[in-house]
C-alpha cells in the first residue's frame, strides 16, 4: 500500500520490529505453543490455592476493618484492586466462579467509587461467597452449577449500582 | 489450510501489570510460545523508563496500570516523536470490555484489546494478528497510531477465524461487557463508515 499524504493526515506503512522478528523461520507453530503454554500455566497451579487464600484473607481484612469502623482511608480502592486481581486470573486457573464473584464485587466497589450508596452487606456477602468457594465442593465449579448464588449476588450488585449516594 | 506460527525467540516482550500473579501467569504462557525475553514493570513509570533504557519489541499493557491507566500511557508513547519505540505494537489488556472502553483504547492508539482474563489461545491469536496483518500507520492532528479502518479478515491462516467476521454492527454505546469476537470486530467497524 502506498503512503498517502492529504495535508494535515499522513497514512505510512510501517513494519515493526515484533512483525520482521515474527516471520523468522523457526517460530512455535499455533497448537503447540498454546499446549505450551497450557503447561507451564499448569506448573503454576498447586501454589494457586496459597496465593488465592492470601488475597482472600487480605480483602477479608479490609472489609472487617470497615465494617468496624476502622478502615484505611483508600479501603475502598484497595479492596477493589484486590477483587480485580482475582477476577482477572480465575478462570485463566480454572476458577470461574471466582471471576463471576469477583467480577460481581468489582462492579459494587465501582459503583461506590462512583457515587452509589455504600452496601456493606452485599460487600460482605461478596467476600463470604469468595471465603466458601476455597472450600472442596465448590472448587471447579462453573457459575452456571449454582444459579442461586449467582443469580443472589448479581442481583445484590445491580442493586448497589442502581442505588443514589 | 497451515496455522499461524510466529516466532518470539529474542524479542524483546514488556509486560506491565500492577499483579505480580498476573504477570507471572502471562510471563509464563510467553515462555510457552517460545518468547525468552520478558521484562515485567508494575506502573506507567517504569514502561517509560523501561523503553527510553532498550528497544522493545511490543508492550503488554494492563488498561488499569497505575497510576493513569493503559491508555494515557498508551497515548502518550504514540504523541512523543522522539520516542524510537512510537510505533511499537500494544495489545492492552482489559477486563472492562464496554464497547465505550474499547473505543477509547482503539482511539488511544491500541493495536488491539484482549480481554482479561487471558487464554493462552487468546493470547497467541492476538500476537499473531500483530505479527503477520500488516496495518498502515496514521499521523493526524488529533490521532497518531495504527490505521483504525482495519479490516478483520480471520486470524492469519485462517484459524481462529470468527462466525462474525466483517459484521460491523456494534452494541449501544455503554452496553454490557463484550466477548473477545465482539472487541475485535470492533476494530473493523470504521472501514464501513459505521464509526
Amino acid at each position: 500500500m502506498p503512503d498517502q499524504d492529504n495535508g494535515d493526515v499522513r497514512i505510512f506503512n510501517v513494519e515493526t520490529s515484533f512483525q520482521k522478528l515474527a516471520r523468522r523461520p523457526g517460530g512455535v507453530p499455533r497448537d503447540s505453543a498454546v499446549e505450551k503454554a497450557r503447561a507451564k500455566v499448569d506448573e503454576l497451579k498447586p501454589g494457586f490455592d496459597d496465593w488465592l487464600g492470601k488475597q482472600i484473607n487480605a480483602l477479608v481484612g479490609i472489609i472487617d476493618k470497615a465494617k468496624d469502623g476502622n478502615p484505611a482511608s483508600d479501603w475502598i480502592d484497595i479492596a477493589n484492586q484486590r477483587s480485580r486481581q482475582l477476577r482477572d486470573v480465575g478462570t485463566t486457573m480454572d476458577f470461574e466462579l471466582l471471576t463471576f464473584i469477583a467480577d460481581s464485587l468489582c462492579d459494587i466497589f465501582d459503583a461506590v467509587e462512583a457515587g452509589s450508596e455504600l452496601s456493606m452487606e452485599s460487600i460482605a456477602c461478596h467476600v463470604d461467597a469468595l471465603v466458601l468457594i476455597q472450600q472442596k465442593p465448590y472448587r471447579g465449579l462453573k457459575p452456571e452449577q449454582v444459579p442461586e448464588l449467582t443469580s443472589g449476588l448479581r442481583r445484590v450488585s445491580e442493586q448497589v449500582s442502581t442505588s443514589p449516594g | 489450510m497451515a496455522t499461524p506460527t510466529i516466532n518470539l525467540r529474542d524479542q524483546v516482550v514488556l509486560v506491565a501489570d500492577s499483579s505480580s500473579y498476573l504477570s507471572m501467569i502471562i510471563h509464563g504462557m510467553l515462555r510457552g510460545f517460545g518468547t525468552n525475553k520478558v521484562l515485567e514493570v508494575r506502573n506507567s513509570m517504569d514502561v517509560l523508563q523501561a523503553l527510553s533504557a532498550q528497544k522493545i519489541d511490543i508492550l503488554l499493557c494492563d488498561a488499569r496500570l497505575p497510576p493513569h491507566g493503559g491508555l494515557k500511557l498508551t497515548h502518550a508513547i504514540r504523541r512523543k516523536i522522539d520516542n524510537e519505540n512510537r510505533m511499537m505494537p500494544i495489545l492492552l489488556m482489559s477486563s472492562d470490555t464496554r464497547e465505550r472502553s474499547v473505543k477509547q483504547a482503539r482511539d488511544a492508539g491500541a493495536n488491539m484489546v484482549i480481554a482479561k482474563p487471558i487464554s493462552p489461545t487468546s493470547l497467541y491469536d492476538r500476537l499473531a494478528w500483530i505479527a503477520l496483518t500488516p496495518r498502515q500507520f496514521v499521523d493526524a492532528p488529533t490521532y497518531f497510531g495504527p490505521d483504525r479502518r482495519f479490516k478483520i479478515e480471520g486470524y492469519p491462516g485462517g484459524v481462529g477465524r470468527r462466525k462474525g467476521d466483517n459484521i460491523t454492527a456494534v452494541a449501544a454505546e455503554s452496553g454490557p461487557a463484550m466477548a473477545q469476537d465482539d472487541i475485535d470486530n470492533l476494530f473493523s467497524a470504521a472501514r464501513s463508515g459505521k464509526d
